[in-house]
């Protein structure tokens, strides 16, 4: 395999037929500054029928091209058939990279036709570099729970895949270009060749307190939790505050708080204004996670990571300072956000 | 009867594994090693399977020598074949090369009706694993599976969970299921079931004894991505820390901050 034969990256377009989901504008967004520096073409890959206002959004993240693809096969999300488009459209542009958003779906058929094409497949990339000696991205990302950052390349092979969180760049689109070049693909995939059909499905119940995103104020729990029953006086504290209760993926894995709470790059990226960790030890992955106007940390450990995050950082007993802020504000100490 | 397949890791504890600051190299050594938490959650799924369809439960690993008390542990849960799969060729895989290893290894166990993974590893993380399996299987997939609601005439139905709901899917046999883990908590084995799972036999397979394998294919050489450096993560210059000598005027010291700052 020649590299230099592989030219051009590729974003795919997650969408649900109304609207295109931000992970790929973030992608299209990050991948554009990619291609500034390599010199690739930067083309959008969207499956199935997607409004032209929806294009539009993807074209104001400055792509080069999109490349649309129609046919059998395409009327729900199923792995063979997204695998199989990718495969075919790959083996007929070799493109040098392909990325796709790191969602339920993007997770499940990236990596399936990495193994068609036999090449390298990564996953969670924080950061994306490239380097022109060798002329391979690198994305980099946190190892080993979150004590080390990798550099992970695909040296020979290609394309380069990449599955990439949401919420990992920042939606900031740059613009249209004057030129677009818009290419039609059909591929069908046949229908009975689908293996796993959708049956039905229920949305989760609207519970306000399981929606971080939004939230202005975090209280966010970590593994120096004790145990669950020491968990109440954190949502009580969150209640003052009138924000919300979060956690970081020890608790979620010791079966504590839900996942929908899990704050960090494999769970849900949050921009309060205020935040407040208790216990957490500051691994990479959840603070990645965190975007916030004031960051306050408390924890036993004076040597934790998380202090080199905060803005202001207490080092105590995580329940005695909980305790203590909860009196000091039902006294009337502050009257919150 | 259900031919199974539950593919099962074992990890470093990572909290324990440090880097060398001399020459950036992990240090594993004296790291104490445990059963990927995730695979337990899957086996569970596994062994409750059978025990309502009836069956066989292959486990199958790939790692060094000592890998085989993860497959013991696994054993003693519900099992009734344990393939090793071990080797010094083997090592530096990265999932392109591990999954093609672990279909080949599997190959005379099968064929297989369903194979179960956890949804990722707490040490590579990569959550990559499962699909590419699915793929060399020629398998359908259902990820992140909350409950399987039954298997009959050659398909299976399983609740899964999305990002915004829960999803009924059917899909076809063979099929590969990622297994959250609300659901699936691991069992402790009964005594007797642990002491015979510590003489079981264990099936070893080596770049020599597997049938088929292409040397090219596996280990390093057939690895599609390489790590060519590693590095501790650059940390911000830590925050103001406030010490006051109590919590009491720790916590009053801290709201004054916020008062001065503005945020209360």
């Amino acid at each position: 395999m020649n590299k230099n034969d592989y030219k051009n990256m590729w974003v795919y377009i997650e969408h649900d037929g109304k609207t295109a989901a931000p992970v790929g504008l973030e992608l299209c967004c990050e991948v554009r500054k990619l291609c500034d520096r390599t010199g690739d073409r930067l083309y959008a890959v969207v499956i199935g029928a997607l409004p032209e206002t929806e294009l539009e959004k993807v074209k104001a993240c400055g792509v080069d091209g999109f490349i649309l693809v129609s046919g059998t096969g395409y009327d729900f999300f199923n792995t063979d058939a997204w695998a199989n488009a990718f495969t075919v459209l790959s083996r007929k542009y070799n493109p040098s990279a392909i990325f796709v958003g790191g969602t339920v779906d993007g997770r499940d058929f990236a990596p399936r036709f990495a193994v068609q094409l036999e090449t390298g497949c990564t996953s969670d990339a924080m950061e994306l570099d490239w380097d022109p000696e060798t002329g391979d991205i690198q994305f980099i990302e946190p190892a080993v729970g979150g004590k080390i950052m990798a550099v992970i390349t695909v040296p020979v092979l290609r394309p380069q895949v990449g599955t990439i969180r949401p919420g990992t760049f920042p939606y900031a689109p740059v613009g249209a270009k004057e030129r677009v070049e818009v290419i039609e693909e059909r591929i069908d995939f046949d229908p009975a060749a689908i293996r796993c059909h959708p049956v039905g499905f229920i949305p989760d119940e609207n519970d306000p307190e399981l929606d971080i995103a939004h939230a202005d104020c975090i209280v966010c729990v970590g593994n120096g939790l004790k145990d669950g029953e020491h968990l109440e006086r954190y949502r009580t504290l969150a209640r003052l505050l009138g924000g919300k209760l979060g956690c970081t993926r020890p608790l979620y894995d010791r079966g504590i708080l839900p996942y929908k709470l899990q704050i960090g790059q494999s769970g849900v990226m949050v921009k309060p204004k205020l935040y407040i960790s208790f216990g957490v030890s500051g691994a990479v992955n959840h603070t990645a996670g965190v975007d916030a106007g004031l960051f306050i940390a408390v924890d036993k450990n004076p040597n934790a990571q998380i202090f080199n995050y905060c803005d202001y950082g207490i080092v105590g007993d995580m329940d005695e300072v909980c305790d203590e802020l909860i009196a000091r504000l039902r006294a009337g100490d502050g009257k919150l956000i | 009867m259900l031919n199974i397949l539950v593919c099962v890791k074992q990890i470093p504890d990572v909290d324990l594994v440090k880097m060398d600051p001399e020459t950036g190299n992990l240090i594993r050594t004296g790291v104490p090693t445990l059963t990927n938490p995730l695979d337990l959650n899957a086996l569970e799924a596994a062994v409750q399977l059978k025990e309502r369809y009836g069956g066989a439960i292959t486990l199958i690993t790939m790692g060094p020598p000592m890998a085989e008390s993860t497959l013991r542990e696994c054993l003693a849960v519900g099992g009734d074949e344990a393939v090793l799969i071990t080797g010094r060729p083997f090592g530096g895989a990265d999932t392109l090369s591990t999954s093609y290893t672990i279909v080949k290894a599997a190959e005379r166990f099968g064929p297989f009706d369903l194979i179960f993974c956890g949804k990722e590893s707490l040490d590579g993380a990569t959550g990559q694993m499962a699909s590419q399996l699915a793929e060399r299987f020629d398998a359908a997939q259902i990820s992140c599976c909350l409950s399987i609601e039954e298997v009959k005439d050659g398909r299976i139905r399983a609740t899964r969970a999305l990002e915004s709901g829960r999803e009924l899917v059917e899909a076809k046999l063979p099929c590969l299921v990622t297994v959250e883990k609300d659901n699936y908590y691991g069992r402790l084995p009964n005594l007797e079931a642990y002491l015979a799972a510590k003489k079981a036999p264990i099936v070893t397979c080596t770049e020599n004894n597997i049938e088929g394998l292409d040397l090219q294919k596996i280990g390093v050489p057939g690895s599609g991505t390489i790590v060519p450096k590693i590095y501790p993560p650059e940390l911000p210059e830590p925050g103001q820390m406030i010490r006051t000598g109590s919590v009491k005027t720790d916590v009053g010291r801290l709201l004054e901050l916020l008062a001065e700052k503005g945020t209360l």
